[in-house]
């Protein structure tokens, strides 16, 4: 699971000046083809660095998605619902892997990820930095969380780096096993008692305005990702993004009876698009530089397993392996 | 820490927040190439990449990461290392016109498995085996053997001898997915319950 809010650097258009014109324009010739980019192809230095970016976010979000609903496996109502959220918990970290492979691809080692995550050089999807205060919040996550995320990882299976798309065509394939139990979860919340349809109530008004950050500032402040549009490392704007989803999920929303704290939310008939109020950005980067109510605790979790975690490294050391860069 | 999660509050005080300690280089995982055989009498083709101390635990971790839901027959996982590769090519250019033809050498013929990319984009499938006594030798006898007018635009060899197959009495091991249906997207079909709740609304 991702969001696709995941913070590009400004572009200086100075650096892509640098690059050989020739060997740039048969890239850029390759990548309007339709064709992929492959790990040994030659590309610009500021596309690697993006996608390096890129898919290590979404990788550490998964990592850290995993937690808030992992930690609700051992209350989940019921013996299936144990196992299936159990399921996808490990599914979700599986997704980790392999975006880490993918972004092993481009020159960056998976160790120097981790720590990377762990020190906060890098960043994840913000959402994750809320709490899961009852079984209904794991379900908001488990629905609506990972159909925003589909919503993005579709889109970016159609980019241009070969290794990401493989990745993310396995990615989606279990993804519609998530979204399927996260709706029938929220089913069975809202057809059943009052006090289970006010716990779900409750978990919509807390996650919808994270849930509306999760797609990214909106396109009037962001930087500029022309560039990066181009280059099919970007798939849409983080707007088209967010009205994607509004699009598929407000109505199943609606159709279980609930209500979506936001008076202004509606689909604007001229436009075509969805009219709502416009979130608050500057809790959107208060959040992101490390003031959510689970900034610390998300990064300790992680941080305490990987201490923990040395003994089994040192018990498995041999000098016969040697960390070497994956090949597709 | 003070968490929701008393689990997470009873979590031990070790390091520094914020801190670690980059790991050295022997206390890096190797990386092993995963090959998946998607159907009985398909060819196996390339899936992806684990990290792993031998390659033992590498088709292990294999086994987790790439077979837990897909149907598939068998696997196998070789180090990165013995992984031979050639050039990558496009367009019109077939790779195997960059592999020079070499004399074959005298000693001890080895088998090697060969695998084409014949869409970039998509995974490296296998195309068969070839004798040879050296890498080298395995592509130049792969371009004999396999390079038939179709564009391929990168081949890689591999000495059978360094691939961890699954063994005949492992092969059971994927026989128990379909089993697994909590898995499944199939299983969570929310459809009657809705239903139910939309019309016993409209009544109300
Ligand atoms: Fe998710
Ligand atoms: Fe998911
Ligand atoms: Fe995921």
């Amino acid at each position: 699971m991702y969001g696709g809010g995941n913070t590009f650097e400004g572009i200086k258009t100075d650096e892509v000046a640098q690059e050989d014109p020739i060997l740039l324009a048969v890239f850029e010739a390759r990548i309007a083809r339709g064709e992929k980019i492959e790990p040994t192809d030659w590309m610009p230095q500021l596309y690697r660095k993006q996608l390096i970016r890129m898919i290590e976010q979404h990788g550490h979000s998964e990592i850290i998605g995993a937690l808030p609903e992992g930690t609700w496996i051992t209350r989940a109502p019921g013996f299936k619902r144990k196992m299936a959220l159990m399921a996808k918990v490990q599914d979700e970290v599986g997704h980790a892997q392999l975006l880490y492979s993918a972004a092993e691809t481009l020159g960056k080692s998976r160790e120097q990820m981790i720590d990377d995550l762990i020190t906060g050089k890098s960043k994840y999807s913000n959402i994750f930095n809320y709490p899961t205060f009852t079984w209904a919040d794991c379900c908001f996550i488990s629905w609506l969380v990972d159909a925003g995320a589909i919503v993005n990882q579709l889109a970016n299976a159609k980019g241009s780096y070969g290794p990401y798309c493989r990745a993310l065509d396995r990615i989606c394939a279990e993804e519609s096993f998530h979204l399927k139990y996260g709706h029938h979860c929220v089913i069975y919340l809202a057809s059943g008692t009052q006090k289970q349809r006010d716990m779900f109530q409750a978990a919509l008004n807390r996650w919808w305005p994270p849930m509306m950050h999760f797609f990214g500032p909106s396109d009037k402040i962001s930087v500029h990702t022309e560039m990066l549009m181009k280059w099919k490392v970007k798939m849409g704007t983080n707007d088209d993004m967010r009205n994607q989803f509004l699009d598929m999920y407000v109505p199943k929303i609606w159709e279980l009876g609930f209500v979506i704290p936001d008076a202004n939310l509606k689909k604007n008939e001229e436009t075509g698009r969805w009219d709502y109020t416009e979130p608050d950005w500057e809790e959107f980067k208060r959040v992101i530089n490390g003031g959510g109510p689970c900034n610390k605790e998300r990064l300790e979790v992680r941080r305490i397993a990987e201490e923990r975690g040395k003994w089994v490294r040192e018990a498995l050391k041999t000098p016969r392996t040697k960390y070497v860069m994956p090949l597709a | 820490m003070n968490s929701l999660d008393p689990r997470v509050t009873r979590l031990p005080h070790i390091g520094e927040v914020g801190k670690i300690v980059p790991k050295a280089s022997l206390d890096q995982f190797g990386t092993y190439e995963v090959f998946v055989q998607p159907k009985e009498g398909k060819p196996f083709q390339h899936e992806g990449i684990v990290h792993a101390p031998n390659l033992e635990l590498a088709y292990v971790l294999a086994k987790e990461t790439f077979t837990r839901r897909f149907t598939c027959t068998s696997l196998y996982v070789t180090d990165t290392r013995d992984v031979f590769v050639s050039p990558l090519t496009e367009g019109d250019k077939n790779a195997y016109d960059q592999i020079t033809p070499s004399v074959a050498t005298a000693g001890i013929k080895k088998q090697f498995e060969i695998y084409h990319l014949s869409k970039r984009g998509k995974q490296h499938v296998h195309a068969g085996s070839v004798e040879a006594s050296s890498p080298e030798e395995a592509m130049s006898a792969a371009k004999q053997k396999f390079n038939q007018g179709k564009i391929v635009f990168n081949i890689w060899a591999i000495e059978t001898n360094n691939i961890r197959f699954t063994s005949p009495d492992e092969q059971e091991l994927w026989l128990t997915l379909p089993d697994k249906k909590f898995r499944d997207a199939a299983e969570y079909k929310g459809g009657d319950k809705l239903k139910n709740f939309l019309e016993a609304q409209s009544k109300a």
